[in-house]
């Protein structure tokens, strides 16, 4: 990928893995980032072989104009950043949805004998009320978050604020939040009018908030990881 | 010339590379060598990262290339870069001229001084 056999050379190599060590973020990116690396080097190290350096001092002269690998690595840290960023407000945008999808269905197939509405269960606590607003808080904060990373990490780069990984995240914990609050009307339910629901659309509906919950820590790891190893403007 | 001044011309400059037809990431950086005469010699950490900025922000588009046995971005300005490019041009004319006003050689006085032996 890098050239012809022969043109990169152990120097460019090494330099090459070096910088790599130095990237973290979503493999597709770090990928495209070394491919682009490994060509501007082997362009760079051709131009001074045209100059009539030899191959080797050619490619020390190419290492320098690019600087020191930490240095490289850490240019693109911002870049890894968003690109991690939009990455998970892209995937809760599709999961989010699927998930409220098997909730929406459990509730509406989980009343024994006949199709209704959670609100129209008999024995479901008059206060049920509380658990929409619960969830619905959450919620609204979710997708405000999500719409503002995908604007932040686009067309809207140049004006939004440059931490997009942090809006990324508040829109991951805003999404378990609710998720938690599903789960804990989901026990009380159980608990409270046992066999009067069907287990099952439940059950469903349990498991993909628990999946969702767990994409969302690690949605949440990745990004505040990656956002603490951001350089800061004036910092 | 580097630093602080020169990074917020950076989009700019980068898009005005890119004005007569698409180029790879190393070919941008030496029409900035050759066209400032020298003066921005950039280190490419700040180049690359720069340029994929200005993909997420739409303002230029990339396709791999293949060519020799080394496959290269390639970059080029989509519509919305266009713009761009002309509104940072139209601001620094203004800006440029503002600053030569204030900062520029100092105009010669109107009536020559006698000369003294």
């Amino acid at each position: 990928m890098t050239g012809p056999p022969g043109t990169a050379g152990p120097a460019i190599e090494s330099y090459l893995a070096e910088i790599a060590a130095g990237l973290t973020g979503p493999a597709g990116a770090r990928r495209d980032i070394l491919a682009e690396l490994a060509a501007g080097v082997a362009d760079a190290a051709d131009a001074h072989r045209r100059t009539g350096l030899d191959p080797a001092v050619a490619a020390g002269a190419a290492i320098d104009e690019f600087g020191p690998p930490e240095r490289v690595a850490a240019g693109f840290r911002a870049e890894l950043a968003a690109a991690q960023a939009r990455r998970t407000a892209l995937t809760l945008m599709t999961v989010g949805p699927l998930t409220g999808i098997v909730w929406i269905t459990a509730a509406v197939t989980s009343h024994v004998g006949r199709l209704a509405p959670p609100w129209e269960w008999a024995g479901l606590p008059a206060d049920a009320r509380l658990t929409t607003y619960l969830a619905g808080l959450p919620l609204v904060a979710a997708i405000g978050s999500i719409l503002f990373t995908v604007a932040a990490t686009g067309r809207l780069t140049r004006w939004l604020p440059s931490r997009p990984a942090v809006a990324a995240a508040v829109a991951a914990i805003s999404l378990a939040a609710v998720d938690v609050v599903m789960l804990a009307a989901l026990a009380i339910l159980g608990a409270t009018t046992p066999g009067r629901l069907a287990a099952f659309p439940l059950a469903a509906a349990g498991a993909a908030s628990l999946a969702r919950l767990g994409m969302a820590a690690r949605a949440v790891r990745d990004c505040v990881s990656l956002d603490a190893v951001c350089p800061r403007v004036g910092g | 010339m580097r630093g602080q001044a020169l990074k917020g011309h950076l989009d700019g400059m980068l898009l005005a590379a890119l004005e007569n037809g698409p180029r790879h990431g190393y070919a941008i950086m030496e029409s900035l060598r050759a066209g400032s005469d020298g003066q921005f010699d950039l280190p490419t950490g700040t180049i690359y990262p720069a340029l994929r900025r200005l993909e997420r922000a739409g303002l230029v588009h990339t396709t791999w290339s293949e060519e020799g046995g080394r496959r290269r971005r390639v970059y080029e300005l989509t519509a919305g870069g266009r713009r761009t490019l002309d509104e940072e041009r139209h601001a620094w004319a203004e800006f440029s001229a503002a600053v030569t006003a204030l900062l520029g050689p100092q105009p010669r006085p109107a009536t020559p001084r006698p000369v003294t032996p």
